[in-house]
């Protein structure tokens, strides 16, 4: 009688446990990809919020559901704890009863498993075990095999260099789009170097057949970017096509848009896509703004407010720097902007805000200039103040800093830029007293070449592997970027705001006094010069074999960039500008001291 | 050698005979492993709990997720002492919040266990509720990426059951996660 | 004027550390901070009663065993052992997994063994080379969960069981593999029943826990024949305890009646060794095995000592510089929380590779060092295979037996007690 009690306990206990371990198992399973606190429909409810304040209907919704979360995940906890108790209850009742039912059993001999013949048990076991040990060694075998260094490297090199191939082409579209040029400028020299070789001499280079250029050989969103200050890589060079060569805000002659800037600011432009982005600042604000290149409508702008550590009163700056002279930086999908408060915001091409900090006011007595520099996923900020300067790279999605060395500039205005060594990316900083390289990824020193003095606000540029930088009371030099050794140097023409660019055979550089020089790349030896009786802050670029400049007052100038550096036309614009222009495809983009504007090639552009 | 020989014709004795071998190696190595690691070990405090550095964390939000408990041990820690008191808190309010008030969708905690209590103008004090932190780190994130950072994360002594083999140590993103002597079981700000 | 003078602090101090943004606040209204204090608990107490208890429930065993010659205390033992050790301490640290500890203590000069981890891995090898191996008899709430559980006792064929039983040497090989290299404590980490214990846990191993326990219902104690590695190392000292489990007091009646009540397999038949075999061939085999050794032991050397890179992916530095050096000949745009750690701490490539470089070294060593072991216990195993020894009785193979007294019950000779005859 007791038996059977015990023996239906069992039974009933036994289907309790397989059914409730199978039933804790799946909700386990069910509810392991839906964690009640990350629910997306939140998330991103509070992210529609985020942009769209001021919306109680949206709010409501976010708290019921933020409510229903919590009560999900707490109650969960909760039955989760009450399941495990009942489990562990039911299999202790089923092991007292099984014990109690099972006791008197007993094991009773039986042969039939075993022959009883030891010695055929060991011969058998002997067997299995040789098998065994020859299947481990086998198993080792393979892996010795599969990762033996005969089969490897054959195979993983050639994906090496072919993803080096592919970063590189992506990286730099522009040298790319170079090469592909059609080339309507007189060219010199037949060259046929490789794409990635081709740094500046791009009008010099034969059209090479590329997959961009079988892809998209007309694209409508011009894939010519222009991401920072002076273009690409911050090296003054543009790959656009079809670049107007004549315009004029009076007459409104090529000009395509014209927009008032909101707040002031001695930024450049920057392009990317369709989209044109710039700052502004003043003491009441500090924005980035974000305008359509076609239309020129301001699709947003960002305010750096609520910044923690944010200065409560803007530090104070000098009129011919203002609180936003730096350039902002981008590569299409984030776009940052920093200003002269030590506000560094970074924001999604839609203009949401993805991080924002303070990396404390710099102390600066003009104000804070150097602009910002994207390479690859970090933003690159040269932070040369009086008290801790710095060059740092933050994560472009996080704004996590991924790497920083402490500099012995002081007070710098000049900007970084990258450089390309043979085939490797270079970090070129100036400042005083030295022009450093780093390495781009992790911030180490490369090399340092001290030959700098003064306020130092030009930046430099490259080419050919070749570092050029100049300053004002100071000098030009050249230096082998591979090496870091000294070239040559110069003291003929010094710029003192705006920055050298320089090709393969020409460093061209513009002082405010109004020259205008050439040099040649490999001795320095001055080339030819044209004294214009005017003042250059802005930088010189190089865009479809020309050399574009703006003297302060608003004259643009256009050079042929060949040895002959022939002044080529000069024509008023209208207002006076500082900035440097950004260039895309048919278009150029000027911010003057109260606008912003486009400039567009009509039909004859090309031919010059 | 020579005894093994003479036994030969006797294997009784000749396993004796190795089974007292065996119990010599077997006492003496005890006795080895003992010495060995009293000798080591000596005047040193043994390195036995588990504790977060602050200071490598990254709030990569494993702690949450991977401790071997069912709501992990690891608990956001407020150190009053380093607190701002600020009225916008990165580790209180979500970025880009609009109004400070205790509405859900500007919080940043997602079992709303951080509280706030105004002190006077303009600070406000944070505090910890310990029964709703899950460990996930976004507080802390918040705090020090726009705070002082006073908002960190500690495997709480009472709550970790001390593993052999720290399970969230064994993720950790920042090999912040480290074997701690009992004198510093808590890595504190203040 | 406090507004000026937060902005002037905000401005000075900001440059010079990261953290601290804001400064501290000046209370007017006479706060105090509040006091939050954060008690680490005294655990010696607790430590110190695992110990007592440790040596109070092995010494019931052996006495249980030894001496008083029945099962009954060791079942008691056992649920102490399993309500105790198991559910109430949630079985850190544990005996089985000390292994790893004693031999990162060896190597690891850094590391620094608490006492109390050291003792739960030495008493319960004292008590094994004492009186055998009881502490796996019920003390070990592994073992003694399985034993709880257990109902019938299929046995395994004994071909199988043998080769089943170098699992245990392999594991306990690779476990110490990755302990020296500070690699990881795989013991620990597949842990099958401490997620039971704690009532929560990586499900995967729950459920292997839960299966094992499904088969130690029908077959004796899976986990410690098949899995356990301190069981393989208990074995060692057992062999050669100094007072051993008797079947019986009395002579053996090759009643066979025991033979089929131990859990583990530890009860060998009595065997005449007629074996067709010639005596000659038998040596020749052995002596074959002895000239074979050095050369498996060589093979296994060779072999592990190849694929140690393929090992050292467990341990994190060689993780991380795998995915650095992916990261840096192919730039991700979202960097894994790994990188962002890596980076942000301010890593460098070239710290990493010394530290990869060390950690290969290590690994090029112990591979070889674990690979001869795993060569000598094959070896071994070949060797014992080939021992022709015969008994006239039945009797207890003591490395496999587990203390568990369920044999004396078997045993005819063991119920003729003088005690019960005078009754009768």
């Amino acid at each position: 009688m007791k038996k059977i009690v015990l023996r239906n306990i069992l039974i009933v206990s036994a289907i309790f446990i397989v059914a409730f371990s199978i039933m804790l198992i799946t909700n386990y399973f069910q509810v392991r990809g839906a964690t009640p606190l990350q629910t997306e429909v939140v998330e991103t409810l509070k992210e529609l919020n985020d942009t769209n304040a001021n919306n109680p209907a949206l709010q409501e919704q976010i708290r019921q559901l933020d409510l229903l979360a919590r009560k999900a995940y707490f109650v969960r906890m909760d039955h989760l704890m009450a399941g495990v108790y009942i489990l562990l209850g039911m299999l202790a009742v089923f092991i007292i009863c099984s014990r109690f039912y099972f006791a008197r059993d007993k094991d009773i001999p039986d042969k039939a498993i075993d022959p009883i013949d030891e010695w055929a048990i060991k011969t058998q076991a002997r067997k299995y075990v040789i098998w065994g040990a020859s299947g481990l060694a086998a198993v080792a075998l393979v892996f010795v095999i599969l990762s033996s260094p005969y089969l490897r490297p054959s195979q993983t090199g050639e994906q090496h260099k072919e993803t080096e191939h592919v970063s590189l082409a992506q990286e730099d579209v522009t040298y790319e789009v170079i090469a592909e040029t059609p080339a309507p400028v007189p060219t010199e020299t037949e060259e046929d170097t490789p794409a990635e070789e081709t740094l500046p001499i791009a009008p010099e280079t034969e059209t090479t057949e590329t997959p961009v250029a079988e892809a998209a050989p007309q694209p409508a969103v011009s894939k010519v970017t222009h991401n920072a200050f002076r273009g690409n890589h911050s090296n003054g060079i543009s790959s656009a096509k079809s670049i107007p060569v004549k315009w004029d805000l009076k007459s409104g002659t090529n000009i395509l848009w014209r927009q008032e800037i909101p707040r002031k600011g001695y930024n450049s432009p920057v392009i990317h896509g369709n989209r044109v982005f710039f700052s502004g600042a003043d003491e009441q604000a500090r924005e980035l703004y974000c305008y359509d290149l076609n239309t020129g409508e301001k699709l947003w702008s960002l305010a750096a407010t609520n910044i923690p550590g944010s200065p409560a009163q803007v530090p104070k700056t000098t009129e011919d720097t203002g609180l936003a002279a730096s350039t902002v930086a981008t590569n299409g999908n984030q776009v940052c902007a920093i200003f002269a408060t030590g506000d560094l915001i970074c924001a999604d091409r839609d203009g949401k805000q993805l991080w924002a900090k303070n990396l404390g006011v710099p102390e600066n007595h003009y104000g804070y200039a150097s602009s910002l520099l994207i390479f690859g996923n970090v933003l690159i900020v040269q932070y040369d103040n009086q008290n801790a300067p710095k060059v740092a790279a933050f994560d472009l999605a996080t704004g996590t800093e991924r790497w920083s060395k402490n500099r012995t500039e002081k007070v710098t205005w000049s900007s970084p830029i990258i450089a390309t060594v043979g085939s490797s990316p270079q970090l070129v900083l100036m400042g005083n007293p030295a022009i450093t390289g780093y390495n781009p990824n992790n911030g180490e020193q490369l090399w340092r070449v001290e030959c700098l003095s003064g306020e130092v606000a030009s930046s430099a540029c490259s080419a050919n592997g070749i570092i050029f930088g100049a300053s004002e009371y100071a000098k030009l030099v050249a230096i082998n970027g591979a090496d870091g050794s000294l070239l040559w140097e110069s003291t003929e023409y010094l710029p003192e705001v705006s920055s050298p660019v320089a090709t393969k055979d020409n460093l061209y550089l513009a002082t405010s006094y109004g020259v205008v020089a050439s040099f040649d790349t490999q001795t320095g030896e001055l080339r030819k010069e044209h004294e214009l009786n005017t003042e250059f802050y802005s930088s010189p670029v190089i865009a479809e074999g020309r050399i574009y400049l703006f003297s302060n007052d608003g004259k643009m100038y256009i050079f042929s960039a060949n040895d002959e550096f022939n002044l080529i036309d000069s024509f008023e614009t209208g207002e006076r500008t500082f900035a440097t222009p950004a260039f895309t495809d048919g278009k150029i983009v000027v911010r003057t001291e109260q606008s912003i504007y486009c400039v567009i090639a009509n039909g004859d552009g090309v031919s010059l | 050698m020579k005894q093994n020989d003479e036994n030969r014709n006797s294997p009784i004795a000749r396993r004796k005979f190795l089974r007292i071998v065996g119990s010599a190696v077997a006492g003496g190595s005890i006795l080895a492993v003992t010495g060995g690691l009293v000798y080591k070990a000596k005047g040193r405090q043994a390195s036995h709990y588990w504790q977060i550095d602050p200071q490598k964390c990254t709030q990569c939000g494993r702690c949450e997720t991977h401790c071997v408990l069912p709501v992990s041990a690891v608990k956001c820690i407020h150190a009053n002492k380093v607190c701002g008191y600020c009225d916008l808190c990165g580790g209180y309010y979500r970025s880009n919040v609009k109004e400070l008030n205790t509405a859900a969708e500007n919080l940043m905690c997602p079992t709303g266990a951080i509280a706030r209590k105004y002190v006077e103008d303009p600070y406000f004090e944070y505090t910890i509720d310990e029964d709703l932190c899950n460990g996930c780190g976004k507080c802390v994130k918040g705090c020090s990426s726009f705070g002082n950072g006073s908002l960190y994360l500690q495997i709480k002594r009472d709550l970790c059951k001390d593993c052999n083999e720290c399970k969230i140590a064994t993720v950790c993103a920042s090999g912040a996660i480290t074997r701690v002597p009992l004198d510093f079981a808590y890595k504190l700000k203040d | 004027m406090k507004k000026i003078l937060t902005s002037i602090s905000l401005l000075l101090p900001t440059l010079a550390a990261a953290q601290n943004r804001f400064p501290k606040p000046d209370f007017e209204s006479g706060y105090q901070y509040p006091d939050i204090s954060y008690p680490v608990p005294d655990e010696t107490l607790w430590v110190t009663l695992d110990l007592i208890l440790l040596v109070v429930l092995m010494s019931i065993v052996a006495w249980a065993v030894i001496k008083k010659r029945t099962r009954k205390p060791i079942l008691w033992v056992s649920v102490v052992s399993v309500a105790y050790f198991g559910f109430y301490r949630s079985g850190c640290v544990c005996s089985i997994g000390s292994i790893q500890n004693i031999a990162l203590a060896l190597v690891d000069n850094t590391y620094v063994l608490p006492l109390s981890v050291f003792l739960f891995f030495m008493l319960p090898i004292v008590f094994a080379f004492l009186f055998g191996r009881v502490f796996c008899a019920g003390v070990c709430p592994f073992g003694a969960l399985q034993e709880l559980v257990n109902i019938k006792n299929y046995r395994l064929p004994k071909a199988l069981t043998a080769v089943l039983g170098m699992i245990p040497w392999l594991y306990l090989i690779f476990a110490l593999l990755y302990a020296v290299t500070r690699s990881s404590f795989i013991i620990c980490r597949f842990d099958p029943f401490i997620g039971i214990f704690r009532l929560g846990g990586d499900l995967g191993l729950i459920i292997f826990g839960g299966l094992l326990l499904l088969a130690a219902v029908f077959t004796g104690r899976p986990f410690c024949r098949f899995i356990c590695p301190y069981g393989a190392l208990l074995s060692l000292f057992s062999r050669v305890s100094i007072w051993k489990v008797e079947l019986t007091k009395k002579p053996c009646i090759n009643c066979e009646l025991c033979h089929n009540a131990c859990p583990v397999d530890a009860i060998r038949a009595p065997y005449d060794n007629k074996v067709k075999e010639s005596r000659p061939m038998g040596v020749r085999r052995i002596a074959n095995y002895f000239i074979l050794l050095p050369l498996i032991i060589a093979v296994g050397a060779f072999l592990l000592q190849s694929v140690s890179g393929d090992l050292s992916r467990v341990h994190k530095d060689v993780k991380l510089y795998d995915l650095v050096v992916q990261n840096e000949t192919d730039p991700q745009d979202i960097l894994s929380v790994e990188l962002e750690a890596f980076y942000g701490q301010g890593g460098t490539i070239e710290e990493l590779t010394q530290r990869y470089n060390a950690v290969q070294a290590d690994f090029r060593l112990y591979a070889a060092i674990a690979g001869a072991l795993i060569g000598l216990v094959i070896g071994l195993t070949l060797i014992n295979l080939s021992l022709k020894r015969s008994r006239k009785q039945y009797a207890i193979d003591q490395a496999a037996c587990v203390a568990c007294a369920k044999c004396f019950s078997y045993c005819p000779q063991n119920k003729i007690k003088p005690t019960n005859l005078i009754r009768k």
